[in-house]
């Protein structure tokens, strides 16, 4: 059954493409004359770049400012970034024209396949993009962008959990695995799981063996609801996403959270004197492990296209991916700067090397899919139940 | 003779009531039509993809049935545990801005003489902070090893208190904290305008200080308390930000101002988001009511 659910979600995907190919949906969101991308194609071979100012959206502190500086030098242009604080802003601003932008810089792998369908995005021309070879190759078809037409990866992390290796212990953890946090009473109040209505359930739903991540079966979720909603009376569960500087300060024990938030808190967290031997990280075995990345694309609406795809290469570019991930912490799906290479160069210590996931582990890795208005309201109206007390 | 007059005076309030133009075009623009979006939004639909509001203007294409689930989960489901919180946090957060406001703007508007000024310069600087920043300064504070508690360890009390996880009285303490300014400044522009004769009248007939208070000052500030009472709590209701700076995100805190960001900024659910406002509204618009007879009865009594 779990499989037949993943194909037609992997097909209702496929067809969102199609659909963003033919019909314009942008009449349905209230605009008469909007930017409809009904159709469009990539812009053609050979352009030369505009002079810009090149417009950005992304997360604040989520792209390193020299390597911005780096872009603006080089082209001779201005760089203008917006920040957002969630995914669905993003979408709503950019839909409502309330944000005007060429460069989306994070896209949610859920929310591709509705950009795309809600012709927020174009296609993209490759042969502006001559880095996209630098990609990890399991990125160069993805999940929610086939053929990755649409998009390039910028980061990816896995999901598990980071504790501190000075108060629990690690073999603890990975004999209990996610029943860590629900065993965790002796934290209480230093226990966190992600705020994020998917990522919460998917571990309710893999802690007891479901791997079909993707379900909209409402028994599932709610057995999901019940499950973390013990945790407020078990362990006085916080709800955020702030593991990365939580677990370093000490006001956290044991988060379930993303592998890169160790990494980043390594590097930049650690209160003086405490060493980065107290972070810990486990994550469930490949084929439980819930891989995620964001990505980035070229705006359908853009009004330096060929720009954009310029900053995009630029981003991809070996070095530059490196100097950026030196200072955001998430890596970059690029293959050189893998687990060895970014040992080798003092990013990640030895001892954390599972915070940055294998070839094997991306490509059987579990995917937090799309599941349409519908499904997605499951999730989000038992997310609310939680949040307001279980 | 008479008539002129009258003549004069009737076109001098047709002049005098142009001022009020700006204000009720105010009112239309960014209260009347402001809240017809929120119903459109309420009992319309959203972009299946895209997941935008898609509001219904025309009120025969209303659809009822989003706002009847939260009205549902309000009265017997979920939210009603919000709502009951919600209020109870605003109620607590009130009596502790009355306890900590009215003495400091009694003493502001009666007492502090020659110091006035510098008393309500004081209590408007809290103001050139941003709020974030004061309730981030907060968080800092209330860590474990933070300076409140190594204050009160200084008086022998526990110094390993957790105020960050959870805790309903430090969502009380920061409401209080960020809205006691506000309620101090209508209150005391009342009490600073009280007739001192009133008071010295009290006294003359007899009566304590603290008699004169109770029966003379207390009665003639009401209007302002109500006044310093709505313009507090109203913001209070729809305050999201200060419970998730302050609790890490607990669930034992979450407010309806939480449940509408969730609905509206975090995943796209506009109707539900813009419903759970309109109920929200509502309510208010009750102690609105009560709040709007009052000063009513009051003027009349007044004018008396």
């Amino acid at each position: 059954m779990s499989a037949s659910r993943r194909d037609f979600l992997a097909r209702s995907t496929q067809l969102g493409v199609l659909l963003g190919a033919g019909v314009p949906l942008l009449q349905a969101c209230g605009g008469d004359d909007k930017k409809t991308s009904s159709g469009k194609d990539p812009i053609a071979d050979g352009l030369s770049p505009e002079k810009g100012p090149l417009r950005i959206i992304n997360y604040a502190d989520y792209v390193n400012l020299e390597v911005i500086a780096d872009f603006e030098a080089e082209y001779g242009v201005k760089v203008e970034i917006s920040t957002i604080d969630t995914d669905t802003e993003a979408t709503t601003k950019l839909a409502s024209g309330a944000i005007k932008a060429d460069v989306h810089h994070s896209m949610a792998g859920t929310s591709i396949g509705n950009l795309i369908a809600g012709g927020l995005i174009q296609p993209l021309n490759r042969s502006y993009i001559p880095n996209f070879a630098n990609v990890i190759s399991t990125f160069n078809d993805p999940w929610y962008d086939p053929g990755a037409r649409y998009s390039v990866p910028y980061t990816f992390f896995g999901t598990g959990i980071g504790f501190r290796t000075d108060r629990i212990d690690r073999a603890l953890v990975d004999e209990q695995g996610w029943d860590t946090i629900w065993n965790a009473t002796d934290f209480k109040g230093e226990v966190s799981v992600l705020d994020d209505e998917r990522e919460a359930f998917t571990m309710a739903m893999l802690r007891r063996g479901v791997t079909d991540i993707n379900t909209t079966d409402q028994a599932i979720i709610d057995q999901a609801l019940a499950d973390v909603s013990e945790l407020i009376d078990l362990v006085n569960v916080k709800v955020n996403i702030e593991a990365y500087k939580d677990i370093p300060e000490g006001t956290t024990t044991v988060a379930q959270t993303w592998s890169a938030d160790l990494i980043a808190g390594a590097a930049g967290y650690l209160p003086e004197g405490v060493s980065d031997e107290v972070l810990g990280f486990w994550h469930p075995p490949a084929g439980e492990y819930v891989v995620t990345n964001d990505s980035m694309g070229v705006l359908a609406a853009a009004e330096s296209p060929v720009l954009a795809h310029l900053y995009l290469n630029y981003l991809l570019d070996n070095e530059v991916a490196e100097k950026n991930f030196s200072w955001v912490g998430y890596l970059p799906a690029i293959a050189k700067l893998d687990a060895d290479y970014v040992i080798a160069a003092g990013y990640v210590p030895e001892h954390l090397r599972n915070c940055v996931p294998t070839a094997d582990e991306i490509s059987k890795a579990l995917f937090l899919k799309p599941l349409g208005a519908e499904g997605d309201a499951k999730y989000e109206d038992a997310w609310a139940r939680f949040t307001a007390g279980g | 003779m008479t008539a002129t007059l009258q003549r004069e005076s009737r076109s001098r309030t047709r002049v005098w009531s142009v001022f009020a133009l700006p204000g009720i075009g105010w009112l239309i623009g960014f209260f009347l039509i402001s809240v017809y979006a929120v119903m459109a939004v309420a009992f319309g639909s959203a972009d299946p993809f895209l997941k935008t509001a898609i509001p219904a203007w025309n009120p025969l294409e209303w659809d009822f049935t989003t706002m009847s689930d939260v009205l549902d989960e309000v009265f017997t489901g979920y939210l009603r545990k919000v709502f009951v919180r919600t209020f109870a946090f605003v109620g607590l957060a009130l009596v502790g801005c009355i306890a900590i406001g009215y003495p400091v703007a009694y003493y502001a508007a009666r007492k502090a003489g020659r110091r006035k000024g510098l008393l309500l310069a004081a209590l408007v600087l809290p103001f050139w902070i941003s709020y974030l920043m004061r309730m981030l300064a907060w968080t800092n504070l209330l860590q474990p090893d933070g300076l409140v508690n190594q204050f009160i360890g200084w008086f022998g009390l526990p110094d390993d208190r957790t105020w960050l996880d959870g805790e309903w009285h430090t969502v009380v303490i920061g409401l209080i904290y960020g809205y006691v300014p506000f309620f101090i400044l209508p209150l005391y522009s009342t009490l600073e305008r009280i007739d001192g004769r009133f008071i010295e009248a009290g006294r003359d007939l007899g009566a304590s200080s603290f008699q004169t208070f109770l029966r003379v000052t207390l009665p003639l500030s009401v209007p302002g308390l109500m006044a310093a009472s709505v313009v507090t709590i109203l913001p209070m209701f729809g305050d999201y930000y200060t419970n998730s700076y302050l609790t890490s995100g607990s669930p034992k805190t979450e407010m309806v101002g939480n449940q509408v960001e969730y609905y509206l900024r975090i995943v796209g659910q506009p109707q539900r988001g813009a419903s759970l406002v309109l109920v929200l509204m509502a309510m208010l618009f009750v102690l609105m009511v009560y709040y709007m007879v009052t000063t009513i009865r009051q003027q009349k009594a007044a004018d008396r």
